[in-house]
């Protein structure tokens, strides 16, 4: 079984081992907070979703869309763009991990698994390589 | 006695509307859920996703007596849909849960515990071989799953047990409201051969879950998961029953019935 290359570059917050504890009910299925026996406790949205502060290059977002397309199988009049949406192109929770995978392989970085199962639009998925590729080059 | 548990299957490719057809099935949704459904590109997608729908307002109808046009249900920021007028029902925490894959949409229902529900269709992948697809999401189950995995017979049927790990997986997501966001790889689900399935949440067995999977024909499989939220250990034991109940499948055109005779029954 091959395994996932490279170390993790992307920004996540590892949550202290602790049984899950989940909101009660309908209404707060919102969010749901770790906490740890520690002083401090930590209470984080459980899709983290990444500040970015560079947004996507062309040939960046045109790489992105082609293997977007790849993947979903969309059809040449179809456009996908930035604003796209995984979901609304028929994306299943498969098809994002196995984008996300022909884009580590594409850009030559590694995207943490939380990161990966919460990227749900074109933007996101390119800004986010745009980041960990500035990421690679300083490091 | 109303229990509030449903189990509800549909095969959407026995659905075949034309354009017309189907517009006019959209329409007898609310506006905000017509917008969502015509923004999925592909025809398949807006099928599933027109029949998801009409299965959540059927099923709040028949178990909670709402009538159609009074049912609102709205979703969590991670797109879980839920019921917001649902207080004062005599069910404490009636939740559902929708899935579809492939050829099915099924929804799943309960009184009490949160619940989730997945299906998965399994395909061959065409353009890799089975085990460069299963590569692809080496770190969403954990060593031990695979090891499990690796010990079945052809590379079909690990397929087969790879798609199960992760409809488990993603039942239990669903069930909890977490969002994409939650690793599966701190999931870890154990079994004797796929019946007594419990899960391993941070290496820590959770006996608050409990899970079920069902073979729907050759090629789609659904979990069930259902669980308590904090506080309810005490009722757990009584209210959930050892055996899952099974699916029933419905079609199409009884969910659009049962609206219109709802409808009349509210115009006396």
């Amino acid at each position: 079984m091959a395994s996932v290359a490279g170390t993790a570059s992307a920004v996540s917050v590892r949550p202290p081992r602790r049984l899950l504890q989940v909101s009660n009910g309908i209404s707060g299925l919102k969010s749901v907070s770790f906490t740890n026996q520690r002083k401090s406790s930590v209470s984080i949205r459980s899709a983290p979703r990444l500040r970015v502060s560079c947004a996507a290059k062309p040939e960046t977002m045109e790489k992105v869309c082609f293997i977007v397309r790849k993947q979903l199988a969309i059809a040449d009049d179809t456009p996908v763009t930035g604003e796209s949406i995984f979901s609304q192109l028929g994306a299943d929770s498969l098809d994002t991990v196995e984008i996300v995978m022909g884009l580590e392989e594409e850009f030559g970085i590694s995207v943490e698994e939380e990161s990966a199962q919460s990227i749900s639009t074109v933007q996101h998925a390119a800004d986010m390589i745009e980041l960990l590729l500035e990421k690679k080059k300083a490091a | 006695m109303e229990s509030g548990v449903r189990r509800w299957l549909v095969n959407v490719s026995l659905w075949n509307p034309s354009v017309d057809q189907f517009a006019s099935v959209v329409s007898l949704l609310p506006e905000d859920e017509q917008r969502t459904i015509t923004k999925y590109m592909k025809f398949d997608d807006r099928k599933r996703a027109l029949v998801s729908r009409l299965l959540q307002y059927s099923i709040v109808h028949e178990v909670l007596g709402i009538p159609y046009d009074k049912i609102i249900i709205h979703r969590t920021l991670e797109g879980k849909p839920y019921l917001i007028n649902g207080i004062g029902s005599p069910f404490s925490n009636f939740n559902f849960n929708v899935s579809h894959h492939g050829d099915y949409v099924g929804i799943a229902s309960d009184p009490l515990c949160l619940v989730g529900l997945d299906i998965v269709s399994i395909m061959i992948p065409e353009q890799t071989t089975e085990h460069e697809f299963m590569s692809n999401f080496s770190s969403y189950l954990t060593a031990l799953e695979w090891k499990n995995i690796a010990k079945t017979g052809t590379s079909e049927v690990k397929l087969r047990e790879f798609y199960r790990y992760w409809c488990l997986k993603e039942a239990f997501v669903k069930a909890t409201g977490a969002g994409l966001g939650f690793g599966f790889h701190r999931l870890e689900f154990h079994h004797k051969n796929w019946t007594d399935i419990s899960v391993y949440i941070d290496g820590i067995e959770s006996r608050e879950w409990k899970f079920s999977l069902y073979k729907i024909d050759e090629r789609h499989w659904a979990s069930i998961a259902r669980g308590l939220a904090n506080g309810a250990d005490e009722q757990f034991d009584a209210s959930l029953p050892v055996t899952e109940v099974g699916f029933i499948q419905r079609t199409v055109d009884q969910l659009i019935q049962s609206r219109s005779h709802g409808a009349q029954q509210n115009s006396c």
